[in-house]
């Protein structure tokens, strides 16, 4: 894993994900306004922000699904501003979404193989159930815990049951890059730790994490550099505990 | 871990798989043979031909499915397919004077050439756009028609060459045309179920659940879309075809009507859109009935009256169409094997390798425990 410095920079560093300028307008709503930001390669990111800061925006602007108006976003050197989605993902950023979206009406088994990350237009056309894709898928939910369920249709599980459902199918891609959007929303406390060992897991195994989070004991805990947003713009950037005594973020945060 | 899992795939299936797959061979042959006997079975050339019309709207309904079942896009406007198929068919009989069954399969690429401009401009929308947008196309395509009739025969409407000769007698014709339009419901079915099993079609319904987030999972959606689009309007262009052909006469009143399209997917969503036979199903019975209803009460609407309500009973009771519905009721009669069994929070965060054992153990029993993940 390679030393990164723990401090932001402005130019992007060889192989990370970067933002220069990004922004986006609803409006006359600026909701994310000239984001430069640079994540720390095979870190655990964290962005943070009161809510309404413009942090999902700035997920859906990075992963292809909102246009930005301006700015750039890179990735492993490559510009990939204004692709669509699945271009991006097929770059090897996978993400979950803000409330937790399956596949309701297929089963547990066929949520995993959905996902893409390259072929043939032939390797379209054979059967989905590959062998190896469904090795792998039954591996990733293990790992998560829901493998017993692999026959059952997604909708039938429970919210928790889901959020796993949604990380492992994201998983099946074997991105480089995970973007999570509050992977602990809406889910009890046991399961918020079980999700936060997955990232820890996942991430030594060489992932890297860009999370949204409200949860900031999980947040100061799990990530290695956070990105501060408010009001659209990034207004801190650091190590947790640096994060933490910005009397900038308190500022946000608390409206002193 | 591995011997687990295995062990859970078994328990769940082992109980019912083998069953459904010889149930599904039986039904199928049985289908298959009722098909090859029924014109024999015909006690008369009209039943005959109501059996040909049957056979038409399967072939149709089956077509829209393409796109209705993989996708959840419900076009109201695939009479524009079948009206141009027929059109295309007819014409090009009449102005390069080519072999009929060469012109109906030309009319079906010339179609499919046709939908890829056309998918591209529709399917960048999603729900009611998508269907007026669809539904616009069938009125764009009537009044161009009507208009034209220099070259489409305008209302007047234009007679179709007969494929085979006139000696061949009205019930014969029926015959062969019942079977034809098997053939060409079988390579649909077919081509369906090839594409329902294979990667492509994993795609496709995870469009129909949630397109963005099939796209941020890899999946080109749009391209997805298009190609099975094109595929539909291809089928769907044979069936126009087909018909005319066996039909003999084209209006384009008839040929560009809402009623055809909407035809198409009361039938689809009656049988099930998740079903290669759902809209077989739903043809058979919509069909039945449209005939039973016009030969009862004559040149009367009653037919649309009972077709509304029938509409609106599928709606209401069976959202999911007939087929789903009875086997949801064989499931719920049959012991059950398995059920959902949700995991505590104890299971959950106990460590993975550890809880396995017990949890396998558990598992066999099917207790159910406290809801709570």
């Amino acid at each position: 894993m390679s030393d990164t410095e723990m401090q932001p920079r402005a130019e992007p560093l060889a192989g990370s994900l970067a933002t220069v300028g990004l922004s986006k307008s609803f409006g006359g709503v600026r909701a994310v306004d000239d984001a430069t930001v640079t994540f720390l390669p095979g870190k655990i990111n964290a962005v943070i922000g009161p809510n309404g800061s413009g942090k999902t925006t700035y997920f859906n602007c990075v992963t292809g699904m909102i246009k930005p108006d301006s700015g750039s976003v890179s990735y492993r050197g490559n510009d990939i501003t204004g692709r669509p989605p699945h271009r991006i993902a097929q770059a090897g950023i996978g993400r979950s979404f803000q409330l937790c979206r399956i596949f309701p009406r297929m089963t547990v088994l066929e949520n995993m193989l959905v996902s893409v990350r390259s072929g043939t237009v032939l390797g379209k056309l054979v059967s989905a159930r590959q062998r190896t894709d469904i090795d792998r898928a039954r591996e990733l939910l293990t790992r998560v815990g829901i493998d017993h369920l692999e026959h059952a249709e997604a909708r039938d599980l429970s919210y928790g049951q889901q959020k796993l459902l949604e990380l492992a199918g994201v998983l099946m891609a074997d991105p480089e890059t995970i973007m999570l959007d509050e992977p602990a929303g809406g889910v009890n406390p046991a399961l918020i730790d079980r999700i936060g060992g997955l990232v820890r897991t996942l991430n030594s195994e060489g992932k890297t994490f860009l999370i949204v989070e409200h949860n900031m004991d999980m947040i100061m805990s799990l990530s290695d550099h956070i990105v501060v947003f408010d009001r659209g713009s990034p207004i801190a950037a650091g190590a947790p505990e640096v994060v933490q005594d910005d009397p900038r973020v308190l500022e946000a945060y608390l409206g002193v | 871990m591995r011997n687990d899992s295995s062990r859970t795939v078994v328990a769940s299936s082992a109980a019912g798989w083998p069953r459904a797959r010889v149930a599904k061979l039986t039904g199928l042959l049985a289908l298959v043979v009722f098909v090859v006997a029924f014109p024999r079975m015909a006690a008369d050339p009209f039943i005959l031909s109501v059996g040909v019309i049957i056979m038409s709207y399967a072939v149709l309904a089956t077509s829209w499915n393409f796109v209705g079942g993989f996708t959840g896009y419900i076009s109201l406007g695939h009479a524009s397919y079948s009206g141009l198929g027929g059109y295309a068919t007819v014409l090009l009989i009449l102005h390069t004077g080519v072999n009929p069954w060469l012109a109906m399969f030309l009319g079906g690429v010339i179609v499919a050439l046709l939908a890829i401009p056309i998918g591209i401009a529709s399917l960048r929308v999603r729900g009611a756009s998508f269907v007026i947008v669809s539904i616009a196309l069938v009125l764009i395509l009537l009044l161009v028609f009507q208009s034209w009739g220099s070259f489409t025969g305008g209302s007047n409407g234009l007679r179709v060459p007969r494929p085979f000769g006139d000696e061949v007698l009205r019930p014969e014709q029926h015959e062969r045309f019942f079977y034809l339009h098997a053939v060409l419901l079988a390579i649909a079915v077919l081509c369906w179920w090839l594409i329902d099993r294979s990667r492509f079609g994993t795609g496709l319904k995870a469009i129909r659940e949630d397109e963005d987030k099939a796209q941020s999972l890899g999946v080109p959606t749009f391209a997805y879309k298009l190609v099975v689009f094109v595929i539909s309007a291809f089928f769907t262009a044979l069936g126009g075809g087909m018909y005319a052909l066996w039909f003999g006469f084209l209006d384009p009143i008839f040929q560009f009507s809402i009623l055809t399209g909407s035809y198409m997917v009361l039938m689809s969503l009656l049988g099930g859109i998740r079903n290669v036979f759902g809209p077989i199903l739903g043809a058979v019975i919509v069909g039945y009935a449209m005939e039973f209803f016009k030969a009862q009460y004559g040149d009367t609407q009653i037919h649309l009256v009972a077709l509304g309500v029938l509409l609106g009973i599928v709606v209401l009771f069976m959202p999911d169409g007939i087929l789903p519905a009875l086997r949801g009721l064989v499931i719920r009669f049959r012991p059950q094997a398995t059920s959902i069994r949700e995991v505590t929070q104890e299971e959950l965060t106990r460590d993975a390798t550890g809880s396995r054992e017990e949890s396998a153990t558990d598992r066999g029993t099917g207790t159910k425990e406290e809801v709570s993940g």
